[in-house]
């Protein structure tokens, strides 16, 4: 395990350089020949070549280059097929059918997600979701697309919306809203856009991220004075305050065992990054320096895979705003530089494998979407989503 | 405070109102099927469900408020040092202005926090609501109850100057004070 780490630092400190790490964490380049000529066959051929781009863990090749040929067709009754063979050893990796659907960014997901699995052992990220914060002039919405910038879809009219987080199933969103003018808490559900009140006590209700049992949420309340932290029922009751400090508790992200809470704290001047105790308790400090870390996420990989949890942070560095992580959870530690390009790079968020970062990149006043995959350093641009877009959160 | 039915009904208005506005020019609501990146369809965007008992008083019970309201900012801003939710003396004479526009009358006051665009959005959220709870703090102590004043923090989302600079960012960092008359 020592030496895993050691490996991700070494990828992440030489991010220009080809990187040279443990097979797994190696990039697998795979030759996408697609699904012949058909209409279908020539959308499925797009969208799996773009999620293989996209992936992290695979790489797009020409044959000769290639560890991996990918073909496939589409039958006479809409069905369709996918073969990857390993190049050298002929070994088939996958050989896969699949009916015929009408969705057809659909199909190709999952099967892009077959291809990911097939060779690296690792649930893809291809059929996953990113809600995200919507600019339409002067107006910020809740909306929701497909993890590659298709399905854009809008889920607010609240003029001012922040900081959406998912319930750890998937069907629900928590968000902060201006909808009364005031910031409350909303939750909306994803299958029937009903929405409902989480909290809306006097001033400050923001922050909310649910906990990995999906039973409660932490958030910044300051019904008690300056902005503390809480934690609360997902059905608004068990109210339980965590912090009691003059200065300003914020965005808090659990643990993945959910017995632990990462937030930023200014309460000894500038912004650093706590943790402390479901239950409260005495905070302990984390970050020291940079001398701004803001914006904790906290990783939550599967069970099994090489990558271990993680926090991602938003420093500030001469004036620009760079994605860092803490690899290991302990007092005083440095914040780890893993995209620090002279933009301003922020909002991380995980994707369930623990290793891509959705962010917003901001150049000239413009805020768009970017994967990053901290075990490269490589990013990748997602569509412009109308006139910008921030505060992204990857679903589960 | 008022009824449930009361504000549940102003919340539905509200919603629907904005709905209308945002929804003028886009497609059909709700149309199902897929759409490849850039164009964004509107999910059917209903009221809010206000369930009993998440509606929660206290001190400092906030009034029912419309953007309209908001543009009624009376008076001169707060303004304050980067990163910093202190009064400085130097403003404090805008804070007495305000507090004496509020004796001999029942207004209530919006306090609102705000920041230049320089740190996170989350944090900066909670800056922002520092700062107008620093300028209640102290026109409580000249002697305004503070059951008449709420404080809204829109962190670096609502800035005075959308320009880009220390000149901008000085004036973005302040508090903004709504009387309204109810």
């Amino acid at each position: 395990m020592r030496i895993l780490i050691v490996m991700i630092l070494l990828a992440v400190n030489v991010a220009d350089a080809q990187v040279t790490v443990r097979k797994g964490f190696q990039k697998r380049f795979v030759a996408v020949n697609g699904f012949g000529g058909t209409a279908l066959g020539a959308k499925l051929t797009e969208v799996v070549a773009n999620d293989v781009r996209l992936s992290g863990c695979l790489g797009l090749a020409k044959a000769d280059a290639a560890e991996f040929v990918q073909h496939g067709n589409v039958k006479a009754d809409g069905g369709v097929e996918c073969f990857v063979t390993h190049v050298v050893t002929k070994k088939m990796f996958l050989s896969k059918a699949y009916p015929g659907q009408a969705d057809a960014r659909r199909l190709a997901h999952a099967i892009s997600d077959d291809i990911v699995q097939a060779i690296t052992g690792q649930r893809g990220i291809a059929q996953t979701r990113i809600a995200f914060i919507l600019k339409q002039g002067r107006n910020k919405e809740l909306a929701v697309m497909d993890y590659d910038g298709a399905n854009v879809r809008q889920y607010s009219n609240d003029r001012l919306c922040a900081r959406p987080r998912w319930s750890p199933d998937g069907t629900r969103i928590v968000y902060t809203s201006y909808w009364q003018m005031f910031p409350d808490i909303l939750e909306v559900n994803l299958q029937t856009g009903a929405r409902q009140i989480l909290a809306r006590f006097p001033g400050l209700n923001t922050g909310a991220e649910y906990s990995p049992d999906g039973l409660r949420l932490a958030v910044t309340l300051s019904k008690d004075g300056n902005p503390e932290l809480y934690t609360m029922g997902v059905d608004g009751t068990g109210l339980r305050r965590l912090t009691n400090t003059r200065g300003a508790e914020s965005s808090p992200t659990w643990s993945p065992d959910g017995r632990q809470i990462a937030f930023v704290s200014d309460d000894r001047g500038s912004p650093q990054i706590y943790l402390i105790n479901r239950d409260g308790g005495e905070p302990e400090r984390l970050t020291v320096s940079p001398s701004y870390n803001t914006e904790p996420a906290w990783s939550r990989p599967p069970s099994g895979s090489e990558m271990r949890p993680m926090i991602a942070v938003t420093s500030r560095v001469g004036g620009k705003f760079q994605i860092g992580v803490l690899e290991t959870v302990g007092a005083g530690q440095g914040v780890r530089p893993v995209l620090a390009d002279g933009a301003d790079n922020e909002d991380p968020s995980w994707a369930p494998n623990g290793r891509m970062l959705v962010f917003a990149k901001r150049r000239n006043w413009s805020s768009r979407l970017y994967l990053l995959d901290v075990v490269t350093g490589e990013q990748l641009e997602l569509p412009a989503v109308g006139e910008g877009a921030s505060e992204p959160a990857w679903g589960p | 405070m008022r009824s449930n039915v009361l504000t549940h009904t102003m919340i539905l208005a509200l919603v629907a109102a904005l709905s209308l506005v945002g929804c003028k020019k886009k497609p059909p609501v709700g149309t199902a099927g897929t759409t490849g990146p850039g164009s964004v369809t509107p999910s059917s965007v209903g009221g809010v469900d206000v369930p009993g008992g998440v509606t929660i008083g206290g001190p400092g019970m906030r009034p029912d408020l419309t953007s309209a309201d908001l543009e009624k900012r009376q008076f001169t801003p707060v303004y304050f040092d980067y990163d910093s939710a202190k009064i400085k003396p130097a403003e404090m004479a805008k804070l007495e202005v305000v507090a004496e526009s509020l004796k001999g009358n029942s207004k209530n006051l919006i306090i609102e926090g705000h920041c230049d665009e320089r740190g996170t959005a989350e944090y900066n959220r909670a800056l922002g609501e520092r700062r107008a709870q620093a300028a209640l703090v102290e026109l409580k102590r000249l002697g305004i109850d503070a059951s008449r004043m709420s404080t809204i923090s829109y962190g670096k989302e609502r800035p005075a100057d959308s320009t880009h600079g220390d000149t901008a960012w000085s004036r973005n960092r302040r508090c903004e004070f709504v009387a309204l008359d109810r």
